[in-house]
């Protein structure tokens, strides 16, 4: 018997776990996960940093690649990381923007 | 978090994030080729030895103040005085700063470290020569200094060489780039003129006030290293840690500059003993100070986390000191000062004071609160990252040592210039009292962050999302 292949919500719940670990925000609400695409069991993860010299980058890269490989059914696991676009705090989710302090009216804006 | 579906082509399931604007979608993917180097630079054990050297430092220095704190009413030129002030600058300042270099500056410029392994021979000659030096001084045997500060001096020019060829592979002119490369070199002229001070003691080449040049040294290691690399290396940290922008780039250009052309006046002004020439160039260190603030004030604006850690919110306070402290300074040094610095006047161990403790000590420290958990986080759970939940580099400190170390540290600075002021020895001894409370305090959050190294903790579910400390 073989592992259904995961779709893209399962994805984007697994990465969802992932921390920042400076602001200890999901990588997901900081929005530095621009698309997640699932074929066959072949996932494909275009992400971001906030800062292309973000120092947990490694880690954030690899934990993703590893978050993504771990769930049941992924054959093969692509992440992309990307600069363009540059991350901008537009990619805020309301999420992460109440929990940087942002007031209701701003996240509301 | 539900992200909704959109199309589906050629059999795959496509899905966005729900915030992006449209705007925002990914064009070409590219990855910038330097990333990876400067990703694996940062993960140095290099830095983490040395921030574990100098709280080691912070230690023994605050207790050889506690211990002896009256010698703050003695000339700044005493044993004593000299002793106590190299155990705190090139114990802890210089040795966390060295070491926040080698994390810094890699990831800074986009780029690894030019050599690993001179950073440890660097390690080795300054953990070597600091103490025979701080003993040196204390037993004022110039032969001994100038051994050891001969082995620091090897160490200086390891690290000095480091940082400029890392500079140069980077490619990088920018401000940041620079503030790196002068810092260093500063750094090496101070120590070269330390030792050039010692020989000096010995054989009496030099005709010049040893007070005189005792400041002259002093100020290239203060403007030259720590300010010139707090000019620079704070528009990469507080935009990281505070997602801020530096919308003002200008003044971090002028800021720097300004301190430069400054630094180069107020050295052979402050040896040579002109009042006036070294207020002018005073005045363009000031300047030079009141710019960067401005663009630093500029970037804080715009920062996307509202909240301020109490890490940063201790490295802002010691840089408005550093500020006041300019004008301090200034006023010690104009010639009609009725109460200014004669050689060994009392009045410039306010001034040191309000340096050092006032400023240097919340920059260093407040840097400290953010460094040394990322750090550590870097290596006891990046590598978990993805595999296991995971802690936020925030939560590996103690928030209550945290706060009391840094707001006793910043408490006892009063009661420290109040005492060299008016030399009591009472209100020196509860300065370093209070002091010695803080930097305990501060020591044991610190080591609650580094047992992470051999004590990782466990979590059997991702954390809660980490509302930000007001």
């Amino acid at each position: 018997m073989t592992d259904v292949a995961p779709d893209t919500a399962a994805v984007w719940q697994a990465l969802g776990t992932i921390l920042d670990p400076e602001f200890g925000i999901s990588i997901v609400d900081l929005g530095l996960i621009y698309s997640v695409e699932c074929t066959d069991g072949n996932v494909s993860v275009v992400m971001t940093l906030t800062t292309p010299t973000c120092p947990s980058g490694a880690w954030i890269h690899n934990g993703t690649e590893e978050a993504v490989r771990r769930l049941a059914g992924v054959k093969n696991v692509k992440v992309e990381l990307v600069f363009d676009p540059v991350w901008s705090p537009t990619m805020l989710s309301a999420t992460a923007q109440q929990l940087l302090g942002w007031s209701s009216d701003e996240v509301h804006r | 978090m539900t992200p909704p579906s959109s199309l589906t082509v050629a059999g795959s399931l496509s899905l966005r994030a729900p915030e992006r604007p449209a705007a925002a979608r990914p064009t070409t993917p590219t990855v910038g080729p330097r990333l990876s180097a400067s990703w694996l630079a940062a993960q140095g054990r290099l830095p983490l030895a040395f921030m574990a050297l100098g709280l080691a430092w912070l230690v023994l220095a605050t207790a050889m103040l506690a211990l002896a704190p009256a010698a703050l009413a003695l000339p700044h030129s005493a044993p004593h005085v000299v002793a106590i002030t190299h155990a705190w600058v090139l114990g802890f300042f210089v040795t966390i700063a060295t070491g926040a270099s080698y994390q810094i500056a890699p990831v800074a410029l986009g780029t690894t470290l030019q050599s690993e392994r001179y950073g440890w021979w660097h390690f080795g000659l300054h953990a070597v020569a600091v103490p025979g030096m701080v003993y040196a001084f204390w037993r004022w045997d110039m032969v001994l200094l100038g051994h050891f500060g001969a082995v620091f001096a090897i160490g200086i020019i390891l690290f000095a060489v480091n940082t400029w060829q890392t500079v140069r592979r980077s490619g990088q002119r920018d401000v940041v780039a620079w503030s790196l490369a002068f810092a260093a070199s500063w750094l090496l002229i101070t120590v070269l003129a330390g030792l050039l001070l010692s020989l000096n003691r010995y054989w009496n080449f030099l005709p010049l006030n040893p007070v005189a040049l005792l400041r002259a040294h002093a100020h290239l290691g203060l403007v030259g290293f720590f300010i010139t690399l707090l000019q620079g290396v704070s528009f990469r940290l507080v935009p990281m840690f505070t997602l801020a922008d530096v919308p003002d780039w200008r003044s971090v250009r002028v800021g720097l500059w300004l301190s430069q052309l400054g630094l180069l006046g107020l050295a052979p002004a402050l040896a040579w003993q002109n009042g006036y020439a070294a207020a002018i160039f005073g005045a363009a260190i000031l300047g030079g100070l009141i710019a960067t603030g401005r663009a630093l004030q500029r970037a804080l604006a715009t920062r996307k986390k509202r909240f301020v850690d109490p890490g940063i919110s201790a490295f802002l306070r010691g840089g408005a000191t550093l500020v006041l402290s300019a004008v301090l300074g200034l006023l010690l040094v104009w010639p009609t000062t009725p109460w200014g610095s004669a050689p060994g006047g009392f009045n410039a161990m306010v001034y040191a004071i309000a340096v050092f403790a006032g400023g240097l000590l919340p920059a260093v420290s407040g840097m400290l609160c953010k460094i040394v958990p990322f750090l550590t986080w870097m290596r006891a759970y990046g590598p978990k990252v993805g595999r296991v939940p995971t802690p936020a580099a925030g939560a590996l400190t103690n928030p209550v040592l945290e706060n009391w170390g840094l707001n006793l540290q910043a408490v006892a600075v009063l009661p420290l210039a109040a005492g060299a002021w008016l030399l009591s020895p009472a209100w020196l001894a509860v300065g370093a009292g209070l002091l010695g409370c803080g930097v305990i305090l501060f020591t044991a959050d610190m080591l609650t962050v580094l047992r992470h190294l051999w004590k990782p903790i466990v979590l059997t579910a991702p954390p809660a999302p980490n509302r930000t400390r007001p």
